[in-house]
């Protein structure tokens, strides 16, 4: 796809990525053209969250987005926490209505969703109650609610079996003309999407077209057991937390 | 460097030296008992009653035959106990939780969360005692308005510490409100409800306590009972009130709280007949002194050299609070075991729980109240309520934490348990909590002062009855300051890098 003659949706040149003062990604030089479908690929604390972060930022508005972690809310429904991906299109006091009984017209798509989804009956539970492959439905299903053109997502098929997880790649391709998704599974980079990054220790190590690559070049992305001592850069790598446990966050200043 | 190359490590010499956190909690945790122990000297400890032991057979015999019939309509002392209490919390509620939306950004909001909040239940009601009389406004008032300061504080941490993933999932420019709605209240509500209900339960002791000011709550009962010596009313009262906070899980549902709330609203009463003139004048005037109003400079001087004994009073008050604290961290330190499901058999454990939970649930000033009787008046009744409420408070919080863990060598004999295995995990914890508690035990000093201990409270008592309300309220401006300067100063001592035992859902 070199030599795309439509401007990228968004471009990085030479620029630092990070948080605060603490920068987790160089000089990163990198474009996103429409249409393209790109696997993120790297090790834990390779900087694949902030890069995804800094992307959605510049998208603004026009980018679904589908977190590490899900970001939802174990205490409410999980029609409630699709629901959440389009609250800036409905008045405050709709909102707030939602709560107490669900809008006719989200309930319908919601549940059009979940149906295709696999999440058929669950609406009304809480996602607290869910197992963790239900959950990462939810959040994939938040991020299609917002209906966009562009779908990123953070290891969104982490935590489902391969098949499932082709399934929900097949789903997110066919309502989004263009994809950034970060993934762990390199067979599956090679045979879903036309673009690879690879970040391997805050760098843009690999920038390819998937039929340039083989395994091998993608194995070189991930330090073997000699490298492991070093430490990651940013704490990605702790499993979900128990919902039922998260809001209890202890020590204060 | 050669120097410190030949030097080797030395066996038993200097071993307090280390900076590891268990000897410097150690060596803390020493320096406050040393401190204690050097100050005892200047604390009046008399005993003054002749015969302890006489009186403290009567109090038992009262406790064990209950003279339940002698009671003078119970249940609706009871019945304005709980009607207080809730109608109290939830005014705190009303008023509390939009200040815990502004906590974070205000820095008036916090200073004047912390002035409300350091100021005790009782005198609270004592300053509108003088306005509103004996009636519901005064009862309500004095546990909304400190509550609504808590409450403030406490919410504003739970949501602090919410996690922000769900937030920052949503999709930018979502309203405020749909945001809290959405990704903030559903995370903290259930610490949210937890801590309420907890405060609940602070409620309906402080509103028993009310009645020692006059109040018709179970309080007045109790205190004209015990002051006349009819401990076997007394002891029904008592009985009464344990009752009614071992029950509290059957009749505080959730559900009930709206029956509760519509029953108690028609209990409350009387209502007082509000004068504006009279309530104008209590404000304006008869809180503050004479000269201050008349821009009497000298006058104001002369004015704050008549208040007698301030710095006796004042260090009454601080050698209360340290010794009360010490001595609830040792009291601790001995109960928390007996609670705890690593030693012991089922009956041991159970007594213990027993002990603590009826150690725990006696409102200090009933404790003080009862060594009082015993021991005269001196600051030794109110150390021991002190030290023996809050010690059993924390002694069950930690005892509670210790179940939680599984010991890593599950041979090992109990002390071996209690040294190696649990200890060095729950200390830190402990006396973190104990540092949170110095806060609340100093405020209970000072209402500790009501029974005629000479603390700060004493004289704001006295002078509410000699009516020089000017005095009252400058000593309560001065026990407020106290309060956050001491709160401050153990924020600043407390073990910081600890995992903590401290979940305000517990306090």
């Amino acid at each position: 796809m070199a030599g795309e003659p439509c401007r990228p949706l968004v471009a990085f040149e030479a620029e630092d990525l990070g948080h605060g003062n603490q920068v987790v990604l160089s000089r990163l030089s990198l474009a996103l053209y429409p249409g393209e479908r790109v696997a993120l690929l790297g090790p834990s604390g390779a900087g694949k969250s902030t890069l995804l972060g800094a992307l959605r930022r510049r998208l603004d508005d026009s980018a679904a987005w589908c977190p590490q972690q899900h970001g939802l809310v174990p205490q409410l429904a999980v029609y409630h926490n699709v629901y959440m991906g389009r609250l800036t299109e409905h008045s405050t006091l709709a909102n707030l209505w939602n709560l107490v009984r669900p809008l006719a017209g989200p309930w319908r798509e919601v549940s059009e969703l979940c149906d295709a989804l696999g999440l058929t009956g669950l609406m009304r539970r809480p996602v607290g109650r869910l197992s963790g492959g239900q959950r990462q439905r939810v959040a994939i299903a938040r991020a299609l609610y917002q209906q966009r053109e562009l779908f990123l997502g953070d290891e969104p098929v982490a935590s489902v079996d391969p098949h499932q997880a082709l399934r929900l790649l097949a789903l997110i391709e066919a309502r989004h003309a263009t994809l950034v998704i970060a993934l762990h599974q390199r067979e599956l980079a090679l045979s879903h999407f036309d673009r690879v990054w690879g970040l391997r220790d805050g760098r843009l190590v690999i920038d390819a077209p998937t039929h340039e690559l083989t395994l091998a070049d993608l194995d070189g992305l991930y330090p073997d057991a000699d490298a492991s001592a070093e430490t990651p850069r940013e704490d990605r790598s702790l499993p979900m937390p128990d919902p039922e446990a998260l809001p209890c966050a202890r020590g204060r200043p | 460097m050669s120097e410190s190359l030949i030097r080797r490590p030395r066996h038993g010499r200097h071993w307090w030296h280390g900076d590891t956190t268990g000897l410097r909690l150690a060596r803390h945790s020493l320096t406050l008992v040393a401190l204690a122990v050097v100050l005892v000297p200047f604390a009046d400890l008399a005993v003054l009653t002749r015969d302890p032991w006489a009186e403290l057979g009567r109090i038992a015999q009262g406790l064990a035959w209950p003279a339940w019939g002698r009671l003078e309509s119970p249940l609706e002392a009871l019945g304005l106990t709980v009607a207080v209490a809730l109608w109290g919390t939830l005014g705190g509620i009303v008023l509390g939780f939009p200040l815990a939306l502004l906590f974070a950004h205000s820095r008036l909001v916090r200073a004047g969360c912390a002035f409300v909040r350091a100021i005790h239940e009782l005198f609270w009601a004592l300053l509108f005692l003088q306005v509103f009389g004996l009636s519901a406004a005064t009862a309500l008032m004095a546990l909304a308005i400190p509550y609504a300061g808590i409450f403030a504080k406490v919410y504003a941490e739970i949501l602090e510490q919410i996690p922000a993933a769900p937030s920052d999932a949503l999709p930018q420019g979502a309203g405020r409100l749909s945001r809290f709605l959405y990704a903030e209240l559903p995370l903290a509500w259930t610490r949210l409800a937890a801590y309420t209900r907890y405060r609940f339960e602070c409620a309906l002791r402080a509103s028993v306590l009310l009645g020692f000011v006059g109040l018709p709550t179970l309080g007045f009962q109790l205190e004209t009972a015990f002051r006349e010596g009819r401990y076997h009313e007394a002891g029904a009262v008592l009985w009464l009130f344990y009752l009614l906070i071992a029950s509290l899980p059957w009749w505080g549902h959730r559900r009930m709280i709206p029956l509760l709330a519509l029953g108690g609203a028609l209990l409350l009463g009387p209502w007082p007949a509000l004068e504006g003139g009279l309530l104008w004048r209590f404000v304006s005037q008869d809180i503050w002194p004479p000269a201050l109003l008349e821009g009497d400079w000298r006058g104001l001087i002369a004015w704050l050299a008549r208040i007698p004994d301030l710095g006796p009073a004042i260090g009454n008050t601080l050698l209360l609070g340290l010794l009360g604290s010490v001595g609830a961290l040792l009291v601790a330190l001995t109960l928390w075991p007996l609670a705890c499901r690593h030693f012991g058999n089922p009956a041991t454990r159970l007594a213990g729980r027993g002990l603590l939970v009826f150690l725990r649930s006696t409102p200090e000033l009933m404790l003080a109240f009862f060594f009082l009787l015993l021991l005269g008046p001196s600051l030794l009744p109110a150390w021991l309520a002190l030290a023996l409420h809050n010690g059993a408070l924390i002694a069950f919080l930690v005892a509670r934490h210790a179940d939680a863990i599984t010991p890593g060598m599950p041979g090992i004999n109990a002390t071996g348990r209690l040294a190696y295995e649990l200890l060095p995990r729950l200390y830190p914890g402990m006396l973190a909590l104990l540092y949170y508690r110095a806060e609340v035990i100093l405020r209970e000093t000072a209402i500790l002062g009501m029974l005629g201990v000479a603390t700060l409270g004493y004289y704001i008592d006295a002078n509410f009855e000699y009516l020089m309300f000017d005095v009252a309220f400058f000593l309560l401006l001065v026990t407020a300051a106290l309060n956050i300067a001491v709160d401050a100063l153990s924020r600043r001592l407390r073990p910081q890098e600890t995992a903590i035992i401290d979940d305000p859902c517990q306090r």
